[in-house]
């Protein structure tokens, strides 16, 4: 009991300073997070220290988001990554009312429907973790390192538009990090413009 | 009259020819596009063989629907434009209006709310011969937003013009919203200014030097991932101008040589400034 009050207490402590200090950068501590998963769970970031940690922000009324999901190269990016030991984690972060918006629920079923293969989707209805990260588009990505490090943040490729045509001959920004940090080298493209839809937060 | 039936048969071939081809217009018909209408106008009645014509591509959306400056900001993306032109015509890029800062939570975009046109320059060849009518096509891609949501869109757009020898003459009809337009656009700054952009550790400093106080002063960088766009952008006046403290882009990961982008200034007076980067006074180099 006692644990989970000072928890709450350095949640709120962190998520205070985030709204003061300027967010998550490249070569920062990526800062930690609590947040309810889709499926019920509770996910910490810290728990997966020691592992690569993708986020993905999410909103599935975006086109920029639907490119990568109609096209199926979002959910092809899950399995490869995921199936080599990389967690990867969908954020929503639309506030209730916006586009992008969904319950537990719904946020299953699209899940199911696009065949979508995330370690978890995690509902941030209140922006808290997209505020931590200063995440402004979907779909922006981050890539964390096992050490907890900021590795990537942007895009997801080199081609910021809404054309499913251009997706196979796109430069994949994530895998390129993944490949890159997985062999011992520097990411050699570290931070992109993170092209997209704005992320839908409350006001 | 008489000249009529001494001519006829050349008339009727030319009223035939006139019936086959698309009348020659400054004004194509609006088209729909995503919450909105768009039009390919010419500023001019006719295309001259050695001449520069404008075109237009007029947005009008409905009320506080957007599209996107050149660098479009935090998200979103500009209009693309590819051009079918009549041989011997080549276009120039666009002339963008002074974009407008468009906020919502955490987010800033630049672009044009409700309504705007992009002009371009067409340059025709000296040799372009006279015709009745030459066609000019635009295959536009565009993403119309609101601040809820954005919806991507397609156009195929096209405009015929007679090519004549004289000089041409303004298109009346289009004249209002070509000089509209025009007045949108930013200015050379004026040549008695002085502007100097030093780079510290995290931010830009864009100095003027004007010759009098400037109050009020906002910088809107023409390539992406410089500036960071959200972050409020420090104006303390001078004297003689002001000083203006712009934030880097985190994307910002190797020196730039060169700031470029558009300045402004109260009444929406507007400069284009393209200026060297220098080392901040008193940083590490400083002797």
């Amino acid at each position: 009991m006692k644990r989970s009050i000072l928890n709450l207490v350095v949640t709120a402590l962190v998520l205070c300073m985030a709204s003061v200090m300027s967010s998550a950068k490249v070569g920062d501590s990526a800062p930690d997070f609590t947040a309810t998963a889709s499926n019920g769970k509770t996910v910490h970031l810290a728990d997966y220290r020691g592992k690569y940690v993708v986020l993905e922000w999410h909103n599935n009324g975006c086109p920029y988001v639907g490119k990568h999901y109609k096209s199926g190269n979002m959910q092809r990016l899950q399995k490869q990554w995921t199936s080599q030991g990389v967690v990867w984690l969908t954020i929503l972060s639309s506030a209730p009312g916006k586009q992008g918006f969904v319950d537990a629920n719904e946020e299953n079923d699209y899940l199911a429907k696009m065949q979508a293969a995330p370690t978890a989707a995690l509902l941030d209805p209140t922006g808290q973790i997209g505020h931590l990260y200063d995440a402004k588009t979907s779909p922006q990505m981050i890539v964390i390192n096992p050490q907890g490090v900021v590795i990537y943040d942007g895009a997801i490729d080199d081609k910021p538009t809404t054309d499913l045509d251009d997706v196979p001959g796109a430069t994949n920004y994530v895998s390129r990090a993944l490949e890159e940090a997985m062999a011992g080298k520097p990411v050699e493209t570290a931070a992109t413009r993170p092209y997209g839809c704005s992320v839908k937060y409350g006001d | 009259m008489r000249g009529w039936v001494r001519h006829s048969a050349f008339s009727w071939a030319v009223v035939g020819l006139a019936l086959l081809l698309p009348a020659a217009s400054a004004r194509a018909e609006s088209m729909p596009i995503t919450h909105g209408t768009l039009e390919l106008i010419a500023e001019d009645q006719w295309i001259a063989p050695g001449h520069s014509l404008y075109l237009g591509l007029h947005f009008q959306l409905e009320r506080n629907w957007h599209i996107y400056w050149v660098n479009p900001g935090d998200s979103g993306e500009p209009p693309r434009v590819e051009w079918q032109l009549p041989p011997g015509v080549t276009a120039g890029p666009i002339e963008w209006p002074t974009p407008h800062r468009l906020e919502t939570p955490g987010i800033v975009d630049f672009g044009y709310e409700n309504s705007v046109t992009l002009i371009v320059p067409m340059h025709a060849n000296a040799s372009l011969s006279p015709q009745q009518a030459v066609q000019f096509g635009a295959s536009l891609k565009v993403l119309v937003c609101s601040r809820e949501m954005c919806i991507p869109g397609k156009a195929q757009l096209s405009l015929t013009l007679p090519v004549k020898i004289q000089s041409p003459l303004p298109e009346p009809r289009t004249a209002e919203l070509f000089a509209a337009t025009r007045k949108s656009l930013p200015l050379p700054i004026p040549k008695s200014w002085r502007i100097n952009v030093a780079g510290a550790n995290d931010s830009f400093v864009l100095t003027a030097d004007a010759g009098h106080p400037i109050m009020q002063a906002v910088f809107f960088a023409v390539t992406e991932s410089q500036i960071a766009n959200a972050a409020p952008q420090k104006l303390v006046p001078a004297a003689s101008g002001f000083r203006l403290t712009l934030r880097k882009s985190d994307q910002l990961l190797k020196p730039i040589q060169r700031l470029k982008g558009v300045l402004v200034l109260s009444g929406d007076r507007a400069y284009v400034i393209d200026v060297p980067i220098s080392k901040a006074r008193g940083g590490s180099d400083a002797p």
